[in-house]
């Protein structure tokens, strides 16, 4: 009896929200450990600003809830072209941290709009792609949409904000997988991006360049267009090293540092190393809330946020660990079940893009926080401190619930 | 069209399920890899980054006298540090420590680059800050960052003599000293290292070992508590050394020679002790420690008395007439000359092609050994000396200590320059030298070079008949013998028979040496070693006993002229304060 209760919650849209408020709180009680030795003047710290910031978020959230999903389909290249305007405001005001993320609204913290543009285009490329009947067994009708999300993309890297513009780029892909794409044309999406990565070792890009020339020959495109499309992708690499080059020191540093972390042992591989030590001090159990000493003597580099994992791992051990990364696999698997079964095009689209949105936050951060990949400044959903993308996050849960849920249309 | 179909064929749900999964798996994973198979590893790590064991300093022992009263003591003055990474960079810490030490930026930084160890320990600013300078800082403490001030021992010199050469000095090991140190295990940046004389000889005892601070610290270096469950290593001080030098007597000493360039020692033949050492002129003990500017220290390095040569273990000098009792002893030891011979001094003798001239220039007349002796006839030992190979002569003054070192507890002792006959080869070829080379060793002249402490040890052989021992500072150290002679018994009566006529006969060179005190036999024998570089150097040697104890002096002065004159006197000043002031009952004392 007990099991068809819970099969029911499980199977009802419901559920999104309980893993989101179990993450919230685990976020909450890591930054109430954090904030213990915070001594500021005013009694604001990192664990009462999240705690603030649940208004907004809460609003937001209810918000979304109580507009009807054909006004979302109906104003979102409205809300598109404002989120440009927004995310080109910064760049007028002076940069804070030496980035042009925040706008300064006269409180103590800015807005960062930047994490809005996030489901933005998620959303305005569900409305273009499923507003199309498009052809997508056609390569050229699949490049459209990724100008929707190019151009908030490119800006952001303007910021410069390299990990936030990656993430408006990643559900590009699942989406136009997920509307019927041919493998192969987002295959050509990727190549160039895998040209330009591979061409820095001479053994990764002849590998590249044999997979590649397999994968054309295996699908048989016409002829012409496999030689172009093949040495087109070989001349990429080769420009690669110019294109490196205009990279910013800080990002090409922090790329460098991923393959060989002694170059820089206070930069990036300094806080890879030091995240690495707090998780792996931590153990099994943790060390107890509060008694993480990399965490408390500050040698965790940004903890509320980029790595807070980190803390996680070190105070509350891989126990805890295990558990947040099963909610957070359960919350995914959900968002896509819900995708599936979603009537409407668009609706299943918004989803998939959320997904992938979530899925890409939660991947880089642990993965950076582990050394796995080179370190990129995005927090982890619910959990790190940061109100934009708090109130983003349950803006998002919001629109799952609306997309997700038939009945509460 | 919002209400258009939405078409998921079944296989694309499962692909992107599968991708989720496994990109879980993944990451769990990885979190197991780190957290449960590394663990024990970065638990070491976290340990290592967040405890720091502050070595601390032991307080390094005192020098004292041989009765307790303290030559060298530990002074606690206030240096200032500043830790690199709270600093900044901009040298604005630097003008305001300049503005109220009144030291120049440059040597500010100077300082602080010297002592720089990384960016989380506290480098050295400047030191002996004055109370109106700390409370300058302490009023401007706002202005600056990471800059704090402690308290340093330095070494204090309270008694008012100098001993500079005996004393040495300590000094702050900074980087590039650091470099060149083998043993790096006991020594950090800003610790003190004995450098010279007995504070690097006896470094070892006087060092004392350090001690460990156990702190918690946080990412930018600073402590923020003790650590749990480890305690504190405290430091073992430095042992107290108690040395052999009489403080009265090196200070009338060092007073008697302040005129003078040259040399007062005084030891105890009878066990080696050296109670007082005064190589003039010297330099203040303290010049090593404060701030003593470059002009200061140019001054001292280039002046032409050469104060920091010490001149009784590293000075090269001719010994003059002090040297003719080896020429004696040979001729006893070989039986070669009979009590009462005598030799003709007209003032003058002829050699070959050279005239070897007597310091008397109208001549002693007939003179015996003993006569010789006691009024120091030149002529006598030129003509007695040719009954006596070289190579016989030579290896008597290997027996007595010349041409080697005589192990003296100081660093850097030179051996001096006993010219043998491979030497006399070497450096004029096998023709360029006669046997008028042995006439000149006779009088201690020629290429013969010795350093004061090896007449020391010279004399303190003949007032012991051969059973002394290696001069020492050290009081508890047990006398080593020196390398033993074997000598006859009658030889040793006759030369200090002869010593004793050259101090009391009414002819004896040496008679100023005598400070008159009943019961105290003076034995002795003044030099004049003509010296090329000036006017002749005055020397005596001798010793006293008073049937109980005994004392030995080595005195020298650079260009005095006659030994009898200048030399002999000092002798009697330092035999005169011992003797007066009952050395028995002093030297009971330890």
């Amino acid at each position: 009896m007990f099991k068809d209760i819970y099969n029911q919650a499980s199977d009802m849209p419901i559920s999104i929200i309980f893993m989101a408020i179990m993450l919230t709180c685990l976020g909450l009680i890591v930054l109430s450990s954090i904030s213990t030795n915070q001594f500021d003047v005013i009694a604001i710290t990192t664990f009462t600003k999240q705690l603030l910031f649940l208004i907004p978020a809460l609003v937001g959230f209810l918000t979304i809830l109580f507009i009807p999903k054909y006004m979302i389909h109906k104003y979102i290249y409205a809300a598109y072209s404002l989120m440009l305007m927004l995310i080109l405001v910064p760049f007028l005001f002076e940069t804070i941290a030496g980035t042009h993320r925040w706008i300064n609204i006269g409180l103590p913290m800015g807005v960062q709009p930047s994490e809005f543009a996030k489901w933005i285009v998620v959303v305005a490329l569900a409305r273009y792609l499923s507003d199309h009947n498009l052809q997508m067994k056609k390569f050229m009708t699949i490049l459209f949409p990724i100008f929707i999300a190019l151009v908030p993309a490119i800006i952001v890297l303007q910021q410069p904000d390299l990990g936030t513009a990656i993430i408006l780029l990643t559900p590009i892909l699942p989406m136009l997988y997920w509307v019927g794409a041919r493998p192969f044309h987002l295959f050509m999406l990727v190549a160039p991006v895998l040209s330009i990565a591979t061409a820095f070792h001479t053994i990764s890009f002849t590998v590249w360049a044999i997979c590649m020339g397999s994968i054309i020959y295996m699908t048989r495109p016409r002829l012409i267009f496999g030689v172009v499309f093949y040495f087109g992708n070989i001349f990429l690499g080769l420009l690669s090293p110019f294109l490196w080059s205009s990279l910013r020191p800080y990002q090409q540093k922090r790329i460098l540092t991923l393959f060989n972390p002694e170059l820089d042992p206070l930069g990036a591989a300094y806080q890879t190393i030091q995240s690495k030590v707090a998780i792996g001090s931590g153990g099994f159990l943790g060390k107890g809330l509060g008694e993480g000493t990399q965490t408390h003597l500050k040698f965790l580099p940004v903890q509320e946020s980029d790595f807070i994992v980190s803390v996680i791992g070190e105070e509350l051990g891989f126990i805890t660990i295990a558990v947040m990364l099963i909610i957070f696999a359960n919350f995914i698997l959900k968002i896509v079940k819900l995708a599936f079964l979603a009537k409407e095009r668009f609706a299943g689209l918004v989803l998939i893009g959320i997904g992938t949105i979530f899925m890409a936050h939660v991947f880089v951060n642990t993965a950076m926080s582990t050394g796995m990949i080179p370190v990129k400044g995005l927090p982890l959903p619910f959990i790190s401190a940061g109100g934009s993308f708090l109130v983003s996050c349950f803006i998002m849960i919001g629109l799952i619930m609306k997309m997700g849920d038939e009945s509460i249309e | 069209m919002l209400k258009s179909k939405n078409l998921v064929p079944r296989s694309r749900f499962f692909v992107a399920n599968s991708v989720i999964i496994f990109v879980f798996i993944i990451l769990l994973i990885r979190f197991f890899h780190i957290q449960v198979y590394g663990h024990n590893e970065y638990k070491k790590r976290a340990d290592i980054n967040s405890i720091r064991a502050i070595p601390t300093t032991a307080p390094r022992g005192m020098i004292l006298d041989r009765y307790g009263q303290i030559l060298v003591d530990n002074y606690p003055t206030y240096i200032l540090t500043g830790l690199p990474n709270e600093m900044g960079n901009d040298n604005k810490n630097f003008s305001v420590i300049s503005n109220c030490t009144a030291i120049d930026t440059a040597i500010l930084i100077d300082n602080f680059d010297r002592y720089f160890r990384g960016r989380f320990i506290p480098s050295r600013i400047t030191k002996d800050l004055t109370f109106d300078q700390l409370s300058c800082i302490e009023e401007h403490k706002h202005e600056l960052t990471g800059i704090n001030y402690i308290q340093f021992p330095e070494r204090s010199f309270p008694s008012d003599v100098h001993m500079s050469h005996v004393l040495g000095y300590v000094k702050e090991i900074d980087r590039s000293l650091l470099s060149i140190m083998d043993d790096t295990e006991q020594y950090d940046a800003g610790d003190l290292i004995g450098w010279r004389g007995i504070e690097k000889q006896y470094e070892n005892i006087l060092r004392g070992e350090k001690g460990l601070t156990f702190l918690q610290v946080d990412a930018f270096g600073r402590e923020v508590g003790t650590v749990k469950d480890i305690n504190d290593i405290k430091p073992i001080p430095g042992q107290d050394i108690f040395t052999t030098i009489d403080l009265g007597l090196q200070k009338t000493l060092e007073k008697a020679m302040s005129d003078y360039r040259g040399v007062a020692l005084v030891t105890d033949p009878a066990t080696g002790q050296i109670l007082a050492f005064v190589s003039s002129p010297d330099f203040p003990p303290d010049i090593f420690t404060g701030n003593t500017t470059l002009r200061e220290w140019r001054e001292i390095v280039n002046d032409p008395t050469k104060p920091l040569l010490n001149r009784i273990t590293n000075g090269l000098y001719p010994p003059g007439s002090t040297f003719k009792m080896i020429t004696a002893i040979a001729l006893l030891e070989g039986l070669m000359i009979e009590q009462d011979e005598e030799f003709e001094c007209a003032g003058i003798y002829q050699f070959g092609d050279r005239v070897f001239k007597c310091w008397k220039v109208s001549g002693h007349g007939k003179v015996n050994l003993d006569q010789a002796i006691t009024q120091s006839c030149n002529i006598f030992f030129y003509q007695a000396v040719q009954r006596v190979s070289l190579n016989r002569f030579i290896n008597l003054c290997r027996n007595f200590g010349f041409g080697s070192k005589t192990g003296i507890d100081l660093p850097n002792e030179l051996a001096g320059l006993l010219p043998t006959r491979d030497y006399m080869n070497r450096r004029y070829t096998s023709r360029g030298w006669s046997r008028g080379h042995l006439l000149n060793l006779a009088l201690g002249q020629g290429d013969l070079l010795v350093t004061p402490i090896q007449l020391a040890v010279y004399i303190n052989k003949i007032a012991t008949r051969g059973h002394t021992f290696i001069p020492h500072f050290l009081l508890s150290k047990v006398p080593e013998k020196t390398i033993s002679i074997g000598l006859n018994e009658q030889t040793w009566v006759n030369i200090q028979e002869y010593l004793f006529h050259a101090i009391n006969d009414k002819h004896g060179t040496g008679s100023a040496a005598d400070p008159k005190i009943n019961g105290l036999n003076v034995y002795g024998k003044t030099g004049t070693a003509q010296n090329p570089h000036g006017d002749d150097h005055a020397w005596f040697v001798g010793y006293v006993e008073d049937g109980n104890q005994m004392a030995s002096t080595i005195i020298l002065v650079e260009n005095g002229g006659g030994g009898g004159k200048i030399a002999a006197p000092l002798a009697r000043i330092a035999f005169d304060y011992i003797f007066n002031k009952k050395i028995e009952n002093r030297l009971a004392v330890k």
